[in-house]
């Protein structure tokens, strides 16, 4: 990724993120997308995507409870930092003025 | 959730997953995939949620999820390599005796394995020169006669060749070759003596020696054609360009020469001044039906070029068809043909009627298992004084592993202190090889001849790479100990890690050297005084200032009558063949009135031999040179043999020996006709007038260099052409059991070697148990103990170990005197209790004094200088 940009499947993680809040986590994240947007992705697409946020100090991470279901294992749970609601709001208001900028006849025309 | 085995992610998958995930993200990844697989599993059943999890695992495999631990250090590692290299040199620096001990140590083995291993690359370098070399065989053969044990020739009869060429078809050329071609070439009023071998056509497209003049593949198809090497030429003619200059042969034929070649290398396994046609020894037996028969295999060669990608198979067949159908022609014996490699005859195994240069195979492997030892012995004292010193260096090795060194690591820093070690040590052996260079040359006449010990690149790079395994060997275990230190056991104590630091190793170690210093000592001893005792034994005649001369086809009593009229020369007898010092000739004896027989060692002498040698006569009279051929004198154990009862009673009884019948005038005692590897056997001298190959002078002179001038001088008057041949009887006694001599000087070296070696490690160990116990041995010091008593403390263990090591070392040592070095020798020393005793004295005594001296040093120190500081 270049530069702070957000990707489009990084912004959808985010949003993923924040919608899960407080307990987005990696199988959480997946299904979401799923969900929302019927895009199957793997969870090792999801982990890298997660990878790069937290390097760019988007969300962070902290370790949750083990549960069975998970073989023991403890969750990554996951929440945006103020710095990625920065972003995030950033990256909306920039489509907003975009949205804005279109003529009405455009949308009379399709 | 249940959790057996068949509910749960594939195990495989999930061990593939764990392998190469980066450890960080290990838990987190695997709790999803982990329930990611469960929720499918409800979904869509066991099956396809395992498919899935694989697919998920495999999809793992990316950048951010991989490990890194592969490529976790950084590629440039030369900053840890100059600390590794740095920290050594500082060790090496700090602990000068330690060092020394190990480098000195080291190099001197290390000169055994450079010289073993210059001379084996040189002694595999034999033959590499012929350009065919992958695809020629020799034939050799094994002789069956009757009980006796087998017998091995590299030599084959002509016949065979003959046969092959003519009726089989199973390889591409064959050469026979013939020894014994030596004749005088003359050229106007030059004459030269020249030795070679017959050889048929094909010799020179079958053997790569280099034609200078002449066509290689038609050289030899004349008979009357002669092959010279480069230096004949120049002998003869003084220039090389001579093909088509006729000379004479032995003044009776008239060669053409058609070919000049270049001297054949050193490296080569035969070796020769001439080659002529094979046709040619045709047309001089051309009466002889006997050249061409099978039981004619004492001088003949077949060499056989096979075919690109033919194998030995068909050709062995042939072999054994030929030796099938010639072998019912021989009396009771048989000749078993078989295949020789040509790169596997130089060196290679022990056959008789080799043709020129010879290497026996065992010889190669005694050298490199004595290197081995050798230095398998300083390897030693590098691990011993290693792991004796793995305390000290233990915290260095914690501090390393604290800040974040791998085992690993820690133990390639150990490695390449010892490589760097033996490095060091790479460079003082180079000059020490140097110097023990023509020593080494000199040990024994086969080495002499066959090597130069010349060292080429590659040798050097030998040199390097044997150097670096030697480091990597002695380095192994000091550093698997020390990298295996704990840290947190490090830091409790170092006193701790005593017990860990392969202490019964170190004995063992040390048990070893000493057992192999003690052996080495002792057979030098023994083989010292067998090679005296060989020398001095009593033969049973007289060889003091007895000079033979080869007559070398001269007339024998022209020579004989000059001779005697020098004043030094007392007494002149003619002899075939020299006794006593290697060779023998043997023959069926049949006595006649006993109606016996069995085999009698015979020589060729005329009357005057008996007298002249010394022999003491039992029966019958003084011979002076009434001998003659229906006569023979015998010696005791043939009497014996034949039942003929006293000595007195054998005179007049007849043997049939060399198909006549000869009646015995004379017994004498019976003498050592062999060398001391042979019992005494029958024995007979007999008189055939043209049978005689020496003259036997007694010679009575004050100084014998200027009797010799007189001699020689006589000798040239009479034979200009040849040059002249003479030998002292006791010289070639000396010859005769040098192979004794030769141990005795090897293993006095290998001695020398290995007490340096042991006594240097001993030295080191010394010095460490009383640095080590120093403490100790001065609170006892303060608390009362004399030095006696402190001596005794130390020098206990060393006591029992030399007791134990010789306990091992001596019968060790008795048995290899027996099977290596007088293997089958029938009169042999008696080994007495002082013979063992020497040797194992001289060691307790060095051992001893070095013991005693560390021993003294530490007892002897004053008590506050220890105690003052912590």
């Amino acid at each position: 990724m270049k530069g702070t940009h957000l990707g489009e499947f990084q912004e959808l993680v985010l949003l993923s993120i924040g919608v899960l809040y407080p307990e987005a986590y990696g199988v959480g994240i997946k299904e979401e997308i799923y969900a929302k947007t019927g895009r199957k992705v793997t969870l090792s697409t999801v982990h890298a995507a997660l990878n790069r946020l937290e390097k760019k100090g988007l969300i962070k991470s902290e370790l949750g409870e083990a549960t069975k279901i998970r073989g023991g294992k403890r969750k990554r749970y996951l929440t945006i930092t103020s710095y990625g609601i920065k972003m995030l709001s950033e990256s909306r208001a920039q489509r907003e003025q975009f949205w804005n900028a279109i003529p009405e006849i455009v949308f009379d025309v399709n | 959730m249940s959790s057996t085995d068949e509910n749960r992610p594939p195990k495989s998958a999930y061990k593939l997953f764990k392998w190469f995930c980066d450890s960080r993200y290990f838990e987190e990844l695997q709790g999803d995939l982990e329930e990611h697989f469960y929720r499918n599993r409800e979904s869509l059943g066991h099956k396809k949620a395992s498919s899935i999890y694989w697919k998920s695992v495999l999809g793992m495999i990316r950048p951010s999820v991989i490990s890194q631990i592969k490529i976790k250090y950084p590629l440039n590692n030369s900053a840890m390599f100059r600390n590794y290299s740095l920290v050594a040199l500082r060790s090496i620096a700090r602990n000068k005796l330690f060092s020394f001990i190990n480098i000195i140590g080291l190099a001197i083995s290390m000169v055994v394995g450079l010289l073993a291993i210059a001379f084996i690359t040189e002694l595999y370098s034999y033959d590499a020169f012929h350009e065919k070399k992958d695809r020629i065989h020799r034939v050799i053969i094994t002789q069956h006669e009757g009980d006796q044990e087998p017998a091995f020739y590299a030599s084959v009869s002509p016949l065979l060749g003959r046969q092959l060429e003519t009726d089989y078809t199973s390889f591409e050329k064959v050469v026979t070759i013939y020894r014994n071609l030596n004749g005088d070439v003359k050229k106007g009023d030059n004459t030269v003596s020249l030795n070679g071998f017959y050889a048929t056509e094909d010799f020179f497209d079958v053997f790569t020696f280099p034609m200078i003049h002449g066509s290689p593949s038609s050289a030899l198809s004349d008979p009357f054609s002669l092959v010279l090497t480069e230096t004949s030429a120049l002998k003869v003619f003084g220039k090389i360009d001579v093909v088509g200059e006729v000379i004479s042969w032995n003044n009776q034929n008239q060669l053409k020469v058609t070919g000049v070649v270049k001297d054949p290398p050193r490296t080569s396994h035969m070796n020769f001044q001439a080659i002529a046609s094979f046709g040619f020894l045709e047309k001089l037996n051309a009466r002889n039906t006997g050249l061409m028969s099978w039981q004619n295999m004492w001088n003949s060669h077949v060499y056989i070029l096979l075919p690109e990608s033919g194998s030995t198979t068909n050709l062995q067949a042939d072999l054994d068809k030929i030796a099938a159908q010639e072998n019912p022609k021989l009396y009771n014996s048989s000749f078993e043909p078989e295949l020789q490699s040509l790169t596997s005859i130089f060196p290679g195994r022990k056959l008789n009627n080799q043709l020129g240069a010879r290497m026996e195979l065992k010889n190669i492997n005694y050298i490199v298992i004595l290197a081995i030892i050798v230095l398998a012995s300083a390897a030693f004292n590098y691990t011993n004084l290693s792991i004796a010193r793995t305390l000290k260096r233990a915290k260095e090795v914690g501090v390393r592993k604290v800040v974040g060194a791998q085992r690993r690591q820690v133990f390639l820093q150990f490695i390449i202190e010892a490589v760097i070690v033996s490095l060091m040590a790479l460079v003082i052996a180079y000059f020490l090889f140097q110097l023990v260079r023509p020593e080494f040359l000199s040990l024994n006449r086969d080495i002499q001849r066959t090597s130069t010990l010349e060292l080429s690149a590659i040798h050097y790079l030998y040199f390097l790479l044997f150097s670096v395994g030697v480091g990597i060997l002695s380095g192994f275990f000091p550093s698997v100990i020390l990298s295996r230190l704990k840290p947190s056991a490090i830091v409790k104590g170092v006193s701790r890690l005593k017990s860990a630091s392969g202490l019964s190793l170190r004995k063992l170690l040390v048990g070893i050297q000493f057992t192999l210093s003690i052996g080495f000592v002792l057979l030098v001893g023994l083989a010292g005084k067998q090679y005296d005792f060989a020398l001095n034994y009593d033969l049973g005649f007289e060889t003091e200032n007895i000079l033979n001369i080869y007559l070398q086809n001269n007339d024998v009593d022209l020579l004989s009558n000059s001779l005697a009229q020098l004043p030094e020369v007392e007494t002149i007898s003619k002899s075939s063949w020299v006794p006593s010092v290697g060779g023998i000739w043997t023959n069926r004896g049949k006595y006649i009135e006993g109606n016996d027989s069995t085999t009698v060692n015979l020589m060729n002498v005329n009357g005057a031999y008996i007298s002249n040698l010394g022999h003491e006569l039992l029966a019958g009279d003084i011979f002076t040179d009434g001998l003659d051929r229906t006569q023979i004198v015998v010696n005791e154990q043939l009497v014996k043999r034949f039942r003929m009862g006293e000595p007195i009673d054998a005179l007049g009884k007849r043997v049939r020996l060399q198909g006549r019948n000869r009646t015995i005038v004379g017994v004498v005692r019976d003498f050592q006709h062999a060398t001391l590897d042979n019992e005494v056997a029958p024995f007979a001298f007999l008189s055939e007038p043209n049978g005689y190959r020496l003259l036997n002078l007694k010679i009575s002179s004050d100084d014998m260099a200027e009797t010799m001038l007189k001699i020689e001088a006589a000798w040239s008057e009479l034979d200009p052409v040849h040059e002249f041949q003479a030998f002292f009887y006791q010289d070639r006694i000396e010859r005769a059991y040098a192979s004794l001599s030769t141990s005795t000087k090897t293993l006095g070296l290998l001695a020398i070697i290995a007490i340096v070696i042991s006594i240097l490690g001993l030295l080191g160990m010394a010095v460490y148990t009383t640095e080590s116990r120093i403490k100790e041995l001065t609170i006892r010091k303060v608390l009362g103990a004399t030095t006696s008593h402190l001596l005794r403390l130390l020098s206990r263990n060393f006591v029992i170990m030399f007791v134990v090591t010789s306990a091992v070392a001596v019968p060790l040592s008795l048995y290899a005197f027996k099977e290596l070095i007088i293997p089958g020798m029938v009169h042999t020393i008696n080994i007495g209790f002082w013979d063992l005793s020497r040797g194992l004295l001289i060691i307790f005594g060095l051992t001893a004094v070095i013991i005693g001296s560390q021993a003294l040093k530490a007892a002897r120190n004053n008590p506050v200088k220890n105690l003052r500081s912590e």
